[in-house]
């Protein structure tokens, strides 16, 4: 397939690359960009490991066309610390030992900001059905779950 | 994924144009969420003209009234539907049924018109769609059409659209004074595929009269189904409970009837029944909103 011009905002910096449009979003990310922290694990956007965040939204990037990153606004995991809801969620993540092996870990991280994002402030049950995307084989969500929360409430103390 | 040629169209109009006059075999994508799952067991795309709509959504993707009907723009993602005041409002039942589908990031990409275009025969919106009595609007080079849900979709994962059909809207009356329940019955909440789904409608007046009633099944049959005999059994009486055991008998005995005996059949037919039965007690025995 030939290379198009692709024009998007990825992690707050613009940019303007020649891409294959009809390439996964994921991969791209990975391959042509080398932002690694972006993983791929079932490829059929039931276990969540390559969740980004579109537009202010979760997806799971294995299952969007590169093309459609014309002119959107992405975040990815390497670009979470540069946000406070970002930072704070990953602080959470370390003092709550929310993180085993890590392959999942930058999925959960950018459901749970998009979740945050809209909903600063979210219920037991929001947090789960906002993870319900994500698949963990290592801590048994507990842990997930208690470093979102933790977070929640980390983001009412500082006055978000 | 491999295909032909890949095009992005800037406009409705420029689609069109692009559906009746491209030469290759055309694949239209939107959301992607099918598409690139199916791109991954082969190469099916490879000779295709890729039609990518997802860039639409300005025009294909609202949710608005028209009189009597609730227009849902062919794009608006499942997210979209069940967060919506207006299909919250008329269509309460579409917000369940769309809440239920895989789990956030799909519904945050995937959109009403794919789900309705792959035809899975256990896609969760065709149920709330059938008993909403959903009219799929179609554009094609030739002009427009609307299509009711038991006509759009031949079998399972094949639509009646002809190659150069592009859906732009949905149009569901509104309802109003309804009571509503849909049930997913899966293994888990969420990403799993339905066993089967119960879609059920129900409206009544201020002494208990049922004067509206409409229940389907989803992930049972080859295609969305109404059953206006079922419905009618309701319809006109305030139902005893003898009354709600016939209708759970004479819905899940449509399994064989229509589906044929399966191996499945000895697990369906009598989980339909139980199910049927318990969602119309919960209605009935429930305030009337």
């Amino acid at each position: 397939m030939s290379q198009v011009q692709l024009q998007f905002r990825l992690n707050g910096k613009d940019y303007s690359i020649q891409a294959d449009p009809t390439q996964r979003m994921v991969d791209l990310l990975r391959e042509n960009l080398h932002l690694t922290g972006t993983k791929v694990g079932c490829g059929v956007g039931e276990c969540g490991a390559c969740t980004v965040v579109l537009n202010g939204e979760a997806v799971t990037s294995c299952l969007v066309l590169a093309g459609q990153m014309q002119g959107a606004d992405i975040l990815t995991v390497e670009g979470l610390s540069e946000t406070q809801i970002g930072s704070i969620l990953q602080q959470c993540f370390v003092d709550g030992d929310a993180v085993q092996c890590g392959f999942c870990t930058p999925g959960f991280l950018m459901s749970a900001y998009a979740l945050l994002l809209h909903n600063p402030h979210p219920t037991r049950e929001e947090i789960k059905v906002a993870v319900s995307g994500n698949l963990c084989r290592c801590t048994g969500y507990v842990p997930i779950l208690n470093a979102i929360e933790a977070a929640g409430l980390r983001l009412a103390a500082e006055g978000k | 994924m491999q295909v032909r040629t890949y095009i992005r169209p800037a406009s409705l109009a420029d689609a069109l144009h692009t559906l009746a006059t491209v030469e290759e075999p055309i694949a239209i994508i939107a959301g992607g969420t099918d598409v690139l799952v199916y791109a991954r067991e082969d190469d099916r795309y490879a000779n295709s003209a890729l039609i990518d709509i997802y860039g639409l959504a300005g025009e294909l993707g609202q949710i608005r009234e028209e009189r009597d009907d609730l227009i849902i723009g062919a794009l608006a993602t499942h997210a979209a539907i069940a967060k919506s005041p207006l299909v919250l409002r008329y269509a309460p039942i579409l917000a369940d049924a769309c809440r239920s589908i895989a789990a956030p990031q799909v519904r945050n990409h995937a959109t009403i018109a794919g789900n309705i275009a792959n035809a899975s025969p256990a896609a969760d919106s065709l149920g709330a769609l059938a008993v909403l009595r959903a009219k799929v609007g179609v554009q094609s080079p030739e002009g427009q059409r609307e299509l009711a849900m038991d006509q759009i979709i031949a079998r399972p994962y094949r639509n009646n659209l002809g190659p150069r059909d592009l859906i732009t809207y949905i149009r569901i009356p509104k309802l109003e004074g309804y009571q509503h329940m849909f049930y997913k019955l899966g293994r888990r909440r969420a990403q799993s595929i339905s066993r089967m789904t119960l879609a059920a409608l129900l409206k009544r007046d201020s002494q208990g009269v049922v004067e509206d009633f409409r229940i389907t099944v989803g992930a049972t049959f080859p295609r969305p189904m109404v059953f206006p005999d079922v419905d009618a059994m309701l319809i006109g009486i305030r139902p005893a409970q003898a009354d709600l055991e016939a209708v759970a008998k004479a819905l899940s005995n449509k399994i064989p009837e229509i589906a044929g005996i399966r191996a499945s059949t000895a697990y369906k037919q009598p989980v339909c029944e139980k199910l049927c039965l318990r969602i119309l007690n919960n209605l009935l025995g429930g305030d009337q909103q």
